[in-house]
């Protein structure tokens, strides 16, 4: 797969690849910079930022859990972001199979809708959103946090598997139907399979998109034991502008989960590339 | 790219649609062809209701609120006050041009994106774990990005630190306006240029080679076939990476402005974005900031209908 466009002599190829590297250094440098931070002492990192660690400790993970709670915030990040996953995943499955597959009538207007709906930006609904759900009694409670995000991501995964789930050959589906399948059986035996790469895609993305939202989760979710991981970050930042080595332990936190995604899942999150942005 | 492919799938909806709706007189419809047509509706169904009921209805009611003064639970209708009060507020006009301050980046990422692409394009060895790591800065909040810079650039920061070794004087990065936003635009430009040059990358890949061969063979050089073709081809793409950006740079930047500067120092990083954040949660002005939401919804719609009518353009020639 290594087809090289072969536009260049051999000598610039080496050039490239060092400009390459280059840029590749100027967004590894940052992160290994808080990453070595985090784990070292304040004096010792003072003493020389940019250096190696003196002593390795883990202190300021340490500071973090049982200080700042910032154990149960990931487990509070964890629960809200799984569980809005599934339900959108399950809504956001049946919706794509039936207008990719289904005669849906005004399918045109429903997807032209979702596509619309989708460059909604999120501070446009952050305040009317906040009234609703106060008036439900559901602000500072993991539901309706929930059931915003399931809401806010469904346009797009919609409109992705719908995408994902036209590949799967129609004769294969009549060739079900004529044994007799339905709707359901003939989604979980043949749609869902063949389109399992879509679905991992709009799932990985989701996960992530959920995972760093920032504006939602701090105004819906205002109690500090019920905070999610991003927006107790943001607030550790805020609180401690000097502490450089807490709160890069806190940025390395929050930063895994969608690193560790990206390597476990990097195929998936480049297929959703050509689909455009999400959000 | 999402148009692209929204226009294909609708038409192809239509098109799977037309054997029965299309005729002139109506024939009835088989019963297993309504049958169909029920199934995919049910299916269907959940997802348009949730987005109604979670996307659709706040819209219009953030459209009532903005013609009201209101705390949430008592209304006091004021018409169109609200949105002259904002247009005859100089702190408006003061925020909308720290916006326009930000667009300084747009340049600067696209400038950016377009170099990393047009190396990625020559598909040296290990380019697919280049294409990665560029990726990364795209999986994390801005929350991160805004925290990992203010870090950066803190008074105790890296960047200070360097600034002291070389016998300066530590600079407060933050307290002053021109340098807390060049910060964040640097911020900015990290986060965003390697995915927007996999962007350009794909609009790289769609060229047909048989047009560099062509080039190869009539003598031009590597300079020369960027300039003369790789860019013309690409255009399109471009413009559109241009958009995404404009409309980044006035509706996401909450993130950072929030953990880097809170808006400070007074109004001078305050965003329309962040304004709308303050006023209703801030300030309580909940009618305010519904209004100025509106407006901002507005840019953005218009924004986005600019970028079809410049696609649409685009494909006519």
């Amino acid at each position: 797969m290594s087809s090289s466009n072969a536009t260049m002599k051999r000598s610039s190829r080496a050039l490239v690849f060092v400009m390459l590297v280059g840029v590749a250094f100027s967004i590894l440098w940052p992160l290994w910079l808080i990453g070595t931070a985090a784990l070292r002492t304040n004096t010792d990192y003072l003493r020389n930022p940019f250096g190696l660690p003196g002593e390795l400790t883990l202190e300021n993970f340490r500071r973090l859990l049982d200080t700042y709670g910032i154990g149960q915030a990931f487990l509070n990040s964890l629960l809200v972001v799984s569980i809005a996953m599934v339900i959108q995943l399950a809504i956001a499955t049946f919706a794509g199979y039936g207008l990719a597959k289904y005669p849906v009538p005004g399918s045109k207007f429903i997807i032209g809708g979702f596509v619309a709906v989708m460059l909604i930006p999120g501070q446009v609904l952050i305040i009317p959103i906040y009234l609703l759900l106060s008036k439900f009694g559901l602000v500072g409670d993991f539901p309706g946090l929930i059931i915003v995000y399931v809401a806010t991501g469904l346009p797009f995964c919609v409109f992705f598997l719908a995408l994902s789930f036209r590949g799967v050959p129609n004769e294969v589906m009549e060739a079900a139907k004529i044994d007799g399948a339905g709707f359901f059986r003939t989604f979980f035996s043949i749609v869902l399979p063949m389109g399992v790469s879509g679905v991992a895609t709009v799932a990985v993305l989701q996960f992530l998109g959920m995972w760093n939202e920032l504006i939602f989760a701090f105004i819906l979710l205002p109690d500090d034991s019920k905070t999610l991981l991003t927006p107790a970050l943001a607030e550790i930042g805020g609180k401690f502008v000097r502490d450089q080595t807490l709160v890069s332990a806190g940025l390395l936190v929050t930063a895994a989960v969608p690193i560790i995604l990206l390597i476990v899942a990097s195929k998936y999150i480049m297929q959703g590339l050509s689909a455009g942005f999400s959000r | 790219m999402t148009n692209v492919a929204a226009e294909a799938l609708v038409g192809d909806a239509a098109a799977a649609a037309s054997p029965t709706g299309r005729r002139a007189p109506k024939p009835p419809l088989p019963t297993w062809r309504k049958r169909e047509r029920r199934i995919g509706l049910f299916a269907v169904l959940p997802a348009v209701l949730v987005v109604a009921a979670v996307m659709l209805y706040p819209i219009g009611f953030a459209l009532w609120l903005s013609l009201n003064k209101t705390n949430g639970i008592k209304y006091e209708f004021r018409g169109l006050r609200n949105y002259t009060d904002l247009l005859t507020d100089p702190l408006l006009w003061q925020v909308v041009s720290n916006n326009i301050k930000f667009l300084i980046s747009v340049p600067l990422v696209i400038t950016a994106a377009l170099c990393t692409s047009v190396l990625l394009f020559e598909k040296i060895r290990g380019w697919r774990y280049f294409r990665v790591i560029f990726f990364l800065p795209s999986v994390l909040s801005t929350a991160v990005v805004g925290l990992l810079f203010r870090s950066l650039f803190g008074y105790n920061g890296v960047v200070n630190s360097a600034v002291v070794a070389a016998g300066g004087q530590p600079i407060e990065f933050f307290t002053e306006a021109n340098l807390a936003i060049s910060v964040i635009v640097i911020a900015l430009v990290w986060s965003g240029f390697g995915y927007q040059s996999l962007l350009l990358l794909s609009g790289l890949t769609a060229i047909d080679p048989a047009v560099f061969e062509a080039a190869m063979l009539d003598g031009a050089g590597w300079w020369k076939r960027i300039w003369y073709i790789t860019l013309p081809q690409i255009r399109r793409t471009i413009g559109f990476v241009f958009i995404i950006n404009v409309l980044y740079t006035f509706t996401s930047l909450f993130g950072f402005v929030f953990v880097m500067t809170a808006g400070g120092p007074g109004y001078d990083t305050t965003t329309v974005d962040y304004l709308i954040y303050l006023k209703a949660f801030g300030g309580a002005s909940i009618g305010s900031g519904a209004a100025l939401a509106v407006m901002l919804f507005i840019l953005v719609g218009a924004l986005t209908f600019a970028q079809n009518k410049v696609f649409r353009i685009g494909d006519d020639d």
